[in-house]
């Protein structure tokens, strides 16, 4: 169990004033929850241990695997969906948390044509939020422009001058409000999902960011081989747009070269980016192909020894 | 202490200690000081003082001084624990003001330094400083060697704010060449964000690469490009946002947020690289790769990749490379031109690229006018002697195939356009074989068999590609109810219609109405068509007022623009034909004039200006009509028939003339199944009644097999 800065000050932060309200939400939370998982254990009392809890965990996992998971009247599907709208941050937490299979599980099965109404409530959720969070505005990447000198560097004036137009991308469009799930909007839908997840990333437990290479994976190749699935194991063309991409991407850079201690994690990226390369390439997707060979480069740079020469190391030669 | 005018400004630091200090004896047994030799040289009177100073400040000093060398013995043996509990027996807490006093005065007096001035006694050697520096270092270190990662980042940072409060505004020129306190400050402004991210304080980590960056410490380039780099790579995938501090944004515009910030210093460091004060680093190169991809900045990429300097890339690999940012970036006639350099002669002697070849038939199967590029492309890529890339050259069929259809419909010989279908259908039936999965050839396959009218081949493919493709297309909807109604299946073509714009959303849904409305034209149900018409407007217009509230953002709306404009003139020109049809004269006037305000050079428009005139039997006005359309657009096959169709009703001489124009629109489009009408017509009065009767039968069969609109 690890997210990234589990005791950083920064992460902690929770209002006082309101950690006993926050804290009788969790309680009935984790109450409605017991309903439904056959075990929650005793030491799962607040919003924390239950974003932590690999027992917790394992199971809402294992039930969002059910191959009859996600219907509109699923208890778990439900529950998520209530969690997520509770005003404690950290129950919000938890729901991210499973984000990734549910997003992961819900495209994989869209060519089975059943009902997924319980996933696609808490996928619309996701989205509302985000929506109301930005008002709806795109989110934008500006590059700053070198001939203004930085607290990075100084300005040179023989520097080619870029277009002003080249400085400012959106990297996610301006997010309409929508009620239902239409094909058309599900990449935009599920990718504004991953976009929130990506967002909480540093606060998500490592089994989270798991499941995640491992859907990507199943999404770049169409093939699923968890044992715990007894159907086929091929399944059809999940179609990947940029706008559900881009995010994946972003994801799968901090899982393969993000500053983590999980070697495991660093192993179902790789698998993952590689994947997604290759598909890339199937698909001929310039801007995958761009993205996702980047990757594999840094990864396999990140592994040369030659090319990691700790400076800090006392080199004794030069000590006084 | 007053050298300053002897040339030795420099090496004051260094003046002898007293004999009994420990650290001097260190130094002459290592030999490894810079302080070797003649020293004795430099004792000259003046610095007896000194000594002096130093002897005295040696009776608290050397207890200090003994810890940190005894410390860093043991530590140079590996004794961590040992080496530890040496270190903390010196109370760094207290002599920390001392520390910073020194610096302050030594580095004060160093730059301006008059005969007058006095170091007062008890001012520490910068000796003394940086010993104990290297000891809170090695103190660190040692901490860190034994896992207490969080005491060792505090013992580190204890350094930086010694010599930060010493130095606020750092140091520009160093310190002093010799001397090891700037050297132990580097190597803790090194190890400070190491040790946070060991322990995945990312902001803390963060912040202290900052610290590094942010004021001149005087880190060698290379040092401070790698700091910069690693800073950049945090900020990119630690996944924390930690957005500068107010003070700190310097380059205007809004809060600057991780990734733009991470973009600043790859650019930063490109810059570098590119006045060669730096060498080359690939990756930099890829995180600047990344951060531009996953932003979409692909155009800048491009002009990077564009920058660096010969002999890096391989020729091909680089047009590869730019080819990729150009073809992301939609530019695709940049891409393709990269790309056939990459497969022209002068690079025959490598192995040529299959990858790059691929994607050279990519972007020409997205393009009619590139179909004979895309055939090149691909046929290089079939006839490369590897048997490894079988799945490549299945791929290479695909588009094979689709650029023999485009060709086909650009073809203007029938011979050569019936050639370039026959290789249509069979690459795309090879690559169907050897890629049985793979949606986009059944489209093609779908679409193609459509062309040449073979419907239940079409039909088939299209529900395979739609039972293939979870996420169904408007393009795969669109193609399936133009097969279904050139089947005269036009109720079901309406369901699929109705259906798949529940689905879809903006352009496609567009385009999905439109052709219901068209449906609804083709089974004589005008006022259903105009009501579907109008609600069709009426989303046009919505949609272009949620634009408009959004501005700021046009760049990225700019195709869905004009796709939206040339919809909305499809619109008035399908209504102007409908109100024509129904002798609505004025009406089809309003609608094509609205036409015509959106775009005045339409052949289309034109046409139907045409028609309306010659359903008024004003032949001469519709000539001219159609002729303006023909000068806009001279393959315009409707006003070709139509012309020819005027010309028949005015008879007598006309009639060659009008035959003249029939062969030339069937020479264009062989289907056409007005023409053959026509043709048939033509023949009629001209008594060759059998000749009439087939062409008759022609134009029935083709009409029989009509979609309501173009495949394509």
């Amino acid at each position: 169990m690890s997210s990234s800065n589990p005791g950083s000050p920064s992460a902690t932060a929770t209002s006082s004033s309101s950690a006993s309200s926050f804290s009788s939400k969790a309680h009935s939370c984790i109450q409605a929850l017991s309903s439904i998982l056959s075990t929650v254990p005793s030491s799962v009392s607040s919003s924390s241990s239950l974003l932590h809890d690999p027992t917790v965990s394992s199971q809402i996992s294992t039930l969002l695997r059910d191959p009859d998971s996600g219907s509109g009247d699923n208890n778990l599907c439900r529950w998520l969906y209530d969690t997520f709208h509770s005003p404690d941050p950290e129950l919000k937490l938890v729901v991210l948390r499973f984000v990734p299979i549910v997003a992961g599980i819900y495209l994989s099965r869209i060519a089975l044509r059943k009902s997924l109404a319980g996933f696609e409530a808490i996928l619309l959720a996701l989205y509302a939020h985000e929506t109301t969070a930005r008002d709806g505005q795109p989110i934008s990447v500006n590059v700053p422009d070198l001939t203004q000198p930085s607290i990075y560097h100084e300005a040179k004036s023989s520097v080619k001058t870029q277009a002003t137009e080249l400085n400012l991308a959106v990297i996610s469009p301006t997010l309409e409000p929508h009620g239902t799930m239409r094909s058309s909007r599900r990449a935009r839908i599920v990718g504004v999902a991953l976009e929130l997840y990506y967002s909480k990333i540093s606060q998500m437990p490592v089994s989270s960011k798991l499941e995640f290479c491992e859907f990507c994976d199943i999404w770049a190749t169409g093939i699923q081989n968890k044992p715990s699935s007894s159907s086929s194991s091929k399944q059809k063309t999940i179609l990947l747009p940029w706008e559900l991409l881009q995010p994946s991407l972003r994801i799968l850079g901090h899982c393969l070269l993000g500053a983590h201690k999980s070697k495991k994690l660093y192993e179902a990226a790789s698998i993952a980016t590689k994947s997604l390369y290759e598909r890339s390439l199937h698909d001929i997707d310039a801007k995958a192909i761009l993205a996702t060979s980047s990757l594999l480069r840094l990864e396999k740079m990140a592994l040369d020894p030659k090319l990691n020469v700790d400076h800090t190391e006392i080199d004794m030669s030069l000590a006084l | 202490m007053l050298c300053a005018c002897s040339g030795e400004q420099f090496k004051f630091e260094d003046a002898p200690q007293s004999p009994e200090s420990l650290a001097t004896r260190d130094f002459s047994a290592s030999g490894l000081s810079s302080r070797t030799g003649d020293w004795e040289s430099k004792l000259e009177d003046v610095q007896v003082d000194e000594v002096e100073s130093t002897l005295k400040e040696a009776l608290s000093l050397n207890y200090e001084e003994a810890r940190a060398l005894l410390g860093r013995l043991e530590y140079q043996r590996g004794n961590f624990d040992a080496a530890l509990q040496v270190f903390q027996g010196i109370d760094i807490k207290g002599l920390t003001p001392r520390m910073t006093t020194a610096i302050v005065e030594r580095t004060r007096l160093r730059k301006s330094r008059s005969k007058a001035d006095i170091i007062p006694p008890s001012v520490m050697s910068m000796h003394s400083v940086s010993l104990l520096l290297e000891a809170i270092f090695l103190k660190a270190k040692s901490l860190e060697e034994l896992g207490h990662i969080k005491e060792a980042a505090k013992e580190c940072k204890l350094i930086l704010d010694v010599v930060e409060a010493a130095l606020p505004n750092g140091m520009h020129e160093g310190i002093a060449e010799d001397c090891k306190l700037q050297e132990m400050f580097h190597r803790a402004l090194e190890l400070l964000p190491n040790l946070w991210i060991k322990i995945g304080y990312l902001n803390e980590a963060i912040t202290a690469y900052r610290r590094a960056l942010i004021k001149p410490w005087n880190l060698d380039s290379q040092r401070l490009a790698s700091v910069q780099k690693n800073l950049a790579a945090i900020l990119l995938y630690g996944g924390v946002e930690t957005s500068l501090p107010p003070p700190l944004r310097v380059w205007g515009l809004t809060t600057p947020n991780c990734i733009e910030e991470a973009i600043l210093l790859l650019l930063a460091l490109m810059q570098k690289v590119a006045f060669g004060e730096i060498k080359w680093d690939a990756e930099i190169m890829d995180h600047l790769n990344f951060a531009l991809s996953v932003s979409g900045h692909f155009e800048l990429l491009a002009a990077h990749v564009e920058q660096v300097s010969p002999g890096i890339y391989e020729r091909a690999d680089r047009w590869y490379f730019l080819a990729l940012c150009y073809a992301a970036a939609g530019q695709n006639e940049v891409a393709l031109n990269l790309l056939k350099k990459v497969s022209s002669q002068s690079e025959a002697k490598r192995e040529p690229d299959i990858l790059a070849l691929l994607l050279g038939a990519y972007i020409s199967s997205q393009d009619p006018k590139h179909a004979h590029d895309g055939i090149t492309f691909a046929r290089y890529v079939i006839d490369l002697e590897d048997e490894m890339n079988g799945h490549f050259k299945a791929q290479a069929h695909k588009f094979l195939g689709i650029c023999y259809g485009n060709a086909a419909r650009i073809s203007i010989s029938d011979s050569e356009r019936a050639l370039f279908q026959k290789e249509s259908l069979s690459s795309l039936n090879y690559a169907a074989f050897n890629m049985k999965e793979d949606p986009e050839v059944m489209f093609n396959l779908s679409l193609e068999n459509a062309v040449q009218r073979n419907l239940d081949l079409a039909f088939d493919n299209a529900m395979k590609y739609s039972s293939v493709v979870a996420e169904n297309s408007g393009r795969g909807w669109k193609l399936l109810a133009l097969i279904l109604s050139a089947d005269r299946r036009f109720k079901d073509a309406e369901t699929i219609l109705e259906f798949a714009s529940d689905e879809a959303s903006g352009s496609d849904q567009f385009e999905l109405l439109r052709l219901k409305a068209v449906l609804q034209i083709a089974q004589e149900r005008p006022k259903q068509a105009i009501e579907t018409y109008s609600i069709l407007l009426s989303q046009i217009q919505a949609q272009r007022e949620a634009q408009s509230n959004n501005s700021g953002h046009a760049k990225s709306s700019h195709t869905e623009n004009i796709a939206e404009r040339n919809m909305e003139m499809a619109v008035w020109q399908d209504l102007a034909t409908v109100y024509t049809k129904f002798g609505s004269w004025p009406d089809a006037e309003i609608c094509l004039n609205k036409a015509k305000s959106i775009e005045f050079y339409s052949p289309k428009s034109w046409h139907t200006t045409g028609l309306l005139f010659e359903a008024q039997s004003l032949y001469k006005e519709a000539l001219v009509s159609f002729s303006v359309s023909l000068s806009i657009e001279p393959d315009y096959v409707p006003s070709i028939v139509s012309t020819a169709a005027v010309l028949i009703k005015l008879g007598g001489q006309s009639l060659p003339v009008a035959r003249s124009f029939l062969m030339n629109a069937l020479r264009l489009d062989p289907t056409n199944h007005d023409a053959w009408m026509n043709l048939g017509l033509i023949a009629k009065m001209e008594g060759s009644l059998q000749l009439a009767a087939d062409y008759f039968q022609a134009a029935y069969e083709l009409k029989l097999s009509a979609p309501v609109e173009a495949f394509t």
